[in-house]
């Protein structure tokens, strides 16, 4: 159902069925809305009746004009945009009166570069590139995406071998980004050798990734219409001589976290997110699988993926042990694809020819976060790009995730969803 | 229970010795584009394809900006007569030269608007494959305790204040390094009306580190010329 165009110089569009006055808001009764029309009415300008947050999103303000408590003894405690450790750039505005949280609120797009519009007049053979720069840590699941939206508008037909070989890539960024989520909890929990020797795992995800592709994030391989040279074989020459033995190391760390009882108690019954919240914020990835709700795409969109095991990786506690068990079984079953893509032995042609044409595409890509998806408007060429990242689908629960813990529960939370801020902020 | 120590011990050293002991990217590894003596009408299918303005043509060969380049790989696939591209990894380049640092120096780092791989592979010279303490690097939470500021990605404009008063926190001798291409460039983003340039628009940067992003191995070598351990790739930067 449309219900309203925004127009590319800001405010409404007049378009048949749809409204040009204030907008309704969806997201009092939809929350997976409250982004999305935030955002709209941050950047372009839409009015929104009875939209239930006033505080801007995306503009970055001073604190003191986002604050809510009026008591004195609640204090505010910026925390960021600048944090200590390695970590994105981000802010949190936190109220409390000692341990509790009292109300936290999420100030991101520190980081936004508009790279959505940088895709506008890139030639399309190039235009993959582009999309890999919203998120260089899951770069084949973006560059995939983008590349499944612009092949939907052409309606261009995909070599199996390319597919195949862009499953194997996801599969791999899966992997690593989930042990990179799983060394940051060890870290948390103060388990510094289990937090190593999980970096190291995911340390040989990067090293086989950078023989067989030329980049430890497989950057550069995913185009529009297959990959940009035969990477398969290179693939299954390294996969061949060196994937059992990075499967038995991922394996092995996986096996000593999980009985770690010491990082198991610090993660059961923190940071719980009901089911029914999960439903209402249209969460996505281990977040929603986490909380037992179905969300795969690889379930229903068979595109990407050459055949794989049906069965999808459900936990139902809602807290972040769950979301922990859900990458552990996630990342077992990421070999079992890579193997059915490997063992399918596509011959043929790895790229098919793109001809440009107008018209639109929407696509989306399971990404290690969850459902990732791209838009794509051609008009002579890309004229309009629009992502939908799972860390934008997921940052709003955050904050329904926070009341019950105290404050040292911040970064279990935050690193058992494992989202990433530029794909957010892009 | 797990023994995460018999865990470790079973495992061995996996440490590499670089940069005493000389480090290898693998054969494919797209590291460093060089231009190879070509006629013009050769270099020009590649100079066109480089999204972020790395090349320009010239003569005997086209000339590469590294500090630019995404290490696509685009023009050696497209004019393979003109590039090449080779594993190289030692890429970092100074300005000036390395501050009088002693053996250990303490690192802090800013995200001013990273694409969130570069964090990654900071990340990674702490693992045990790299493990960057050998080397008497640490991380630091305050700017109040660091010598070396790492910034990643370009400068957006809602970063720019939060990077100026970390390296203005920060006590002296410092020195600034900018980690990855966008970093050291702009690159892409350039023209972007939300950014305000890269990193040395904003404060001083000292050593540049490209890269898409860069690889552990290249940070750690960027770390040591920062440190006056290691020699930088081409001439001191005016």
């Amino acid at each position: 159902m449309l219900r309203y165009v925004v127009s590319g110089e800001g405010g409404l569009e007049e378009y048949p069925g749809a409204v040009l006055g204030p907008v309704p808001s969806l997201a009092a009764a939809i929350p997976a809305a409250l982004w999305h029309e935030c955002e709209a009415r941050d950047r372009f300008g839409v009015v929104f009746e009875n939209l239930p947050e006033s505080r801007p999103l995306v503009e970055v303000r001073p604190a003191e004009e986002l604050r809510r408590a009026d008591s004195p003894e609640v204090s505010t405690i910026l925390y960021g945009p600048v944090r200590s450790g390695i970590v994105e750039s981000a802010r949190w505005i936190v109220e409390t009166a000692g341990e509790d949280f009292i109300s936290v609120y999420p100030s991101m797009f520190f980081k936004r570069r508009e790279l959505e519009r940088r895709f506008t007049g890139v030639p399309l053979d190039l235009a993959a590139h582009v999309a890999e720069h919203a998120s260089g840590a899951t770069a084949s699941s973006h560059a995939a995406a983008f590349s499944k939206a612009a092949e939907a508008a052409l309606r261009l037909e995909v070599p199996e071998r390319a597919r195949a070989t862009r499953a194997v890539l996801v599969e791999f960024e899966r992997i690593h980004q989930h042990l990179d989520a799983l060394a940051k909890l060890a870290d948390d929990g103060s388990l510094s050798v289990g937090s190593s020797q999980t970096f190291a795992a995911k340390e040989r995800v990067h090293r086989l990734l950078a023989e067989a592709t030329g980049n430890r994030f497989a950057r550069g391989v995913i185009t529009v219409g297959g990959t940009r040279f035969d990477v398969m074989a290179r693939l299954a020459d390294v996969c061949a001589t060196q994937l059992d033995r990075l499967e038995a190391e991922v394996l092995a760390v996986l096996d000593a976290l999980f009985s770690t009882q010491s990082l198991l108690d610090r993660l059961i019954g923190t940071g719980k997110l009901a089911r029914e919240l999960v439903i209402a914020y249209g969460a996505v990835g281990p977040v929603a699988r986490g909380s037992g709700v179905s969300s795969d795409a690889r379930l229903h969109d068979g595109y990407l993926y050459t055949p794989m095991g049906g069965e999808e990786s459900l936990e139902s506690h809602g807290d972040a042990v769950s979301r922990a068990l859900v990458r552990r079984a996630e990342i077992v079953r990421s070999f079992r694809s890579i193997r059915n893509a490997l063992d399918g032995a596509f011959a043929g042609e790895y790229l098919a020819p793109a001809r440009l044409e107008d018209g639109c595409g929407i696509a989306r890509v399971e990404s290690p976060q969850g459902e990732l998806l791209y838009f794509v408007r051609f008009d002579g060429g890309i004229a309009r790009v629009a992502l939908r990242s799972a860390s934008y689908a997921n940052w709003p629960l955050f904050v329904p995730s926070l009341p019950g813990n105290i404050f040292t529960d911040f970064s279990f939370i935050e690193h058992s969803f494992g989202l990433s801020q530029a794909e957010v902020d892009r | 229970m797990s023994n995460w120590i018999v865990y470790g011990l079973r495992r061995g050293i996996l440490t590499t010795r670089y940069p005493q002991r000389s480090g290898t990217m693998p054969a494919g590894y797209r590291g460093a584009v060089a231009a190879l003596n070509a006629p013009l009408e050769e270099q020009r299918a590649g100079v066109a394809a480089c999204l972020s303005g790395a090349l320009q043509e010239g003569s005997p060969a086209a000339r590469v900006d590294a500090l630019r380049c995404y290490q696509c790989g685009e023009c050696a696939r497209r004019a393979p007569t003109a590039f090449a591209i080779s594993p190289a990894f030692e890429v970092a380049r100074l300005r000036q030269r390395a501050a009088p640092f002693g053996r250990s120096v303490h690192v802090r780092h800013v995200d001013a608007g990273s694409d969130g791989s570069e964090e990654q592979e900071l990340q990674a010279i702490f693992n045990p494959f790299y493990d960057a303490n050998r080397l008497g690097i640490f991380l630091t939470a305050t700017p109040r305790h660091a010598d070396i500021l790492i910034v990643t990605g370009v400068v957006t404009h809602p970063m720019v204040e939060p990077l100026r008063r970390a390296y203005d926190a920060m006590p002296h001798p410092k020195s600034v390094i900018a980690l990855g291409t966008s970093a050291c460039s702009g690159g892409i983003s350039s023209d972007s009306p939300d950014v305000a340039g890269p990193v040395d628009a904003i404060v001083p940067v000292d050593v540049y580190i490209p890269g898409t992003p860069p690889t552990p191995l290249s940070i750690l070598h960027g770390l040591a010329v920062a440190l006056g351990r290691a020699v930088p790739a081409g001439e001191a930067m005016p």
